[in-house]
């Protein structure tokens, strides 16, 4: 890790109340998972089955909804399609012990915004959390600003300040992506899928590397360093104090 | 065991080689049975031909004596010639007395007309029998009456019955007793083959069944089972061996988060300390956790599901994707990553996502194991010339520590680790999941050296795909691909 990490996402703050709704059969693990929504501030409501899980998304109102694959009466995959067909347009992370890339590709067919395998780190999950919950800058506009930095994107140029920032091409979509997302927490799977659109275990740190020679060129000596670590979740790109 | 001889003896009854030979003493004793009444009728026929013909010669010679020498004759018929063919003769006047001879009364129901006839004589103390009879009109008004008895025909047919008693009981007792040799046999080859099979189902799998050098059909049948428990056998040694390797991975970041644990445990001290052990034994779970998810992976892949998300994939956007994901590693090492484009467009049948894992993990490995100022090729052509002609070839050179010969088919099996590569990261299922892949291609993949240079002689893969047609039909038999592309290159790989 380099030096200028910060503590982990707990210290962002987020907007208190924000309704998840956690539908999961092992006890355990909702448990653990509850305990740490709710020490981030987010309202976590808990339900055990298929059908109470659909039930409590068809009645009440929540800003995102974080689904089991393998429910007990009905199948995480029916209750996101049942979902769907009435209308509830609640961003849902399907959650999967299978690794299957068949898998991950029928849970976002079957209406899913996201796919995780388990064994998660609660980072990973939280950071996705976010990401559903704060969907990407507009998608139309043709300048993306982030505090001082401008990308322009039809005549790719980025520039922070005064200072033109030259960029391999890989360099300005890493860039890009960073900038739709600011002040949120980027793990490196979601880079590595989102960017690269690689859906596998690299062996090697491939995604710090590559943050690595983004960052020497956003951040230049003297300058505050806007591409940071997070210790034990991934990256962010912080514009605001 | 009790009872195991009665035991053995009804099975011994129920054995096919038994079954067999009572067909064998049935179809034999029928075919004695017909021969035997084919003998009885000819010999009957004959006798009865012969007999008539004696009769008739007789009577003939006896016509043309004269009177006086007629009488004389038959009244001394017991003395001359006469008696070897006929049993009786006699003379008798027109009005059916008596004259001479042994027949005192005149048959009942004899017709003078020259020719044998057959009638029955009763005696008046014993029990009547059947004679062929011959009447003649003789010279002096007389009637010359021959007779001839049934005896040797009822001796021939005495004899006849008594040879088939006689041959039929020996042959068909030494045909049984033949049928139960071998069937005590067949069965005590069969019982050794059931002691091997219960054998090999207590466990014991290196135990064959005894097969002899395949001369007949039990043998041959005994010689495809043990090649079938080889085959099984090989795949059981494998499936143990990647459980014995994955219980060994796991093993090691096990031990040694329940190292820490127990140590933080009996020793606590600042939380700073305690945030470092729950780290540190979080990263070894992950590592364990990585290990699991690229088994299920390779599990996955070697399901063969995947097919059904094949496509063309160019192999110039295939390199240049990978490219760009590996070369800031390979500068921050110090290494050369080029790509070689192929001359036009080349591109095969397949799944990119999957391809793309298989070119980063050669990518991967060769720029892990490629010294600083090393070079990692990549490059992809249309081979133009040999029995590969057509095929598209992908391949990855480095100039690092390259691999050993012996080594080569190990490093795609599961968890190999080269004894130079201990040191470096990894779960060691990367070339695993390569090779998993590319089998589902019906791809070849093939390990040599890339240079000459002994102190860095470089690794060279170079994967081989089948030609275009070979992937587009889902669930073909890319098995057969598989299992012939290996075939040429390792044999040992599976």
């Amino acid at each position: 890790m380099t030096d200028d990490e910060t503590q982990t996402g707990q210290n962002l703050e987020s907007p208190p109340g924000r309704r998840v709704l956690f539908v999961e059969d092992d006890e355990t693990l909702a448990g653990e998972v509850m305990e740490e929504l709710m020490g981030r501030g987010f309202l976590p409501f808990h339900e055990e089955t298929g059908p109470a899980g659909l039930q409590a998304a068809l009645t009440d109102t929540f800003d995102v909804m974080i689904l089991d694959r393998m429910l007990p009466l009905m199948d995480g995959l029916a209750v996101v399609e049942r979902m769907r067909t009435h209308n509830v347009r609640t961003p849902v992370l399907v959650l999967s012990a299978l690794s299957a890339v068949d898998d991950r590709v029928s849970g976002l067919k079957a209406g899913g915004d996201d796919y995780l395998t388990k064994p998660f780190a609660m980072d990973e999950l939280v950071a996705r959390i976010e990401a559903l919950l704060r969907r990407p800058n507009d998608t139309r506009a043709t300048v993306l600003r982030a505090g001082s930095l401008e990308m322009d994107l039809i005549d790719r140029i980025v520039r922070r300040g005064e200072r033109e920032i030259e960029l391999l091409p890989r360099e300005f979509r890493l860039l890009e992506y960073l900038m739709r997302r600011p002040d949120q927490v980027l793990t490196r799977a979601m880079l590595l899928e989102d960017v690269w659109h690689y859906r596998f275990v690299p062996q090697t740190n491939l995604v710090d590397v590559h943050i690595g020679k983004l960052r020497r060129k956003v951040d230049a000596p003297g300058e505050t360093p806007l591409i940071q670590s997070i210790r034990g979740a991934g990256f962010m790109l912080r514009v605001t104090d | 065991m009790p009872g195991s001889c009665c035991v053995l003896q009804t099975d011994l009854f129920r054995t096919a080689t038994f079954r067999l030979t009572l067909a064998v003493v049935a179809a034999m004793i029928g075919g004695m049975l017909l021969q035997f009444t084919v003998i009885f009728v000819e010999l009957s026929q004959y006798e009865t031909t012969r007999a008539t013909a004696l009769l008739e010669r007789d009577a003939e010679i006896l016509t043309r004596e004269s009177p006086t020498r007629l009488e004389y004759m038959v009244r001394e018929r017991a003395t001359t010639e006469l008696r070897v063919a006929l049993n009786g003769a006699a003379l008798f006047d027109s009005g059916f007395h008596f004259v001479a001879g042994d027949i005192k009364n005149w048959p009942d129901g004899l017709i003078i007309d020259g020719h044998v006839q057959r009638l029955w004589v009763h005696p008046p103390e014993d029990a009547p029998y059947e004679m062929r009879f011959l009447a003649e009109r003789v010279a002096g008004d007389r009637v010359l009456v021959l007779a001839r008895s049934f005896h040797l025909l009822s001796e021939l047919h005495f004899v006849t019955r008594r040879a088939i008693m006689i041959s039929i009981v020996p042959v068909v007792a030494f045909a049984l007793l033949t049928g139960i040799i071998l069937s005590h046999r067949a069965l005590a080859r069969v019982k050794t083959m059931h002691e091997a099979i219960d054998r090999i189902m207590e466990g014991d799998l290196h135990e064959r069944l005894p097969a002899g050098r395949e001369r007949d059909d039990l043998e041959r049948l005994a010689g495809s089972v043990n090649r079938m428990l080889d085959r099984l056998e090989y795949l059981l040694d494998e499936i143990r061996d990647v459980g014995n390797d994955i219980a060994h991975d796991l093993r090691t970041p096990l031990s040694r988060v329940r190292a820490r644990l127990e140590r933080a445990s009996s020793s606590p001290r600042d939380a700073t300390y305690l945030t470092t052990v729950i780290e540190k034994a979080t990263q070894d779970l992950d590592q364990c956790f990585l290990v699991i998810t690229a088994i299920l992976r390779i599990g996955e892949i070697e399901n063969g599901r995947r097919r059904a998300g094949f496509g063309q994939v160019d192999m110039a956007e295939l390199m240049d994707d990978v490219f760009d994901l590996y070369e800031p590693i390979a500068e921050a090492k110090g290494i050369t990553l080029r790509v070689v484009h192929p001359v036009g467009l080349l591109s095969v049948t397949g799944d990119r996502d999957l391809l793309v894992e298989v070119l980063a993990n050669l990518i991967d490995n060769a720029v892990k194991f490629t010294d600083a100022d090393g070079e990692v090729t990549v490059s992809a052509t249309r081979i133009a010339d040999g029995v590969e002609s057509g095929h598209v070839r992908l391949s990855v050179a480095d100039n690092g520590i390259g691999i050993a010969e012996n080594e080569r088919d190990a490093v795609l099996g599961r968890f190999y680790r080269s004894d130079k590569s201990r040191h470096v990261p990894g779960s060691g299922l990367g070339l695993s999941l390569v090779s998993a892949i590319l089998r589902l291609h019906g791809a070849r993949l093939a390990i040599a050296s890339a240079g000459h240079d002994p102190e860095r002689p470089g690794a060279l893969f170079e994967i081989t795909f089948p030609l275009g047609d070979a992937g587009t039909v889902p669930g073909t038999n890319w098995r057969d691909n598989v299992l012939s592309a290996q075939g040429q290159t390792s044999g040992a790989m599976s």
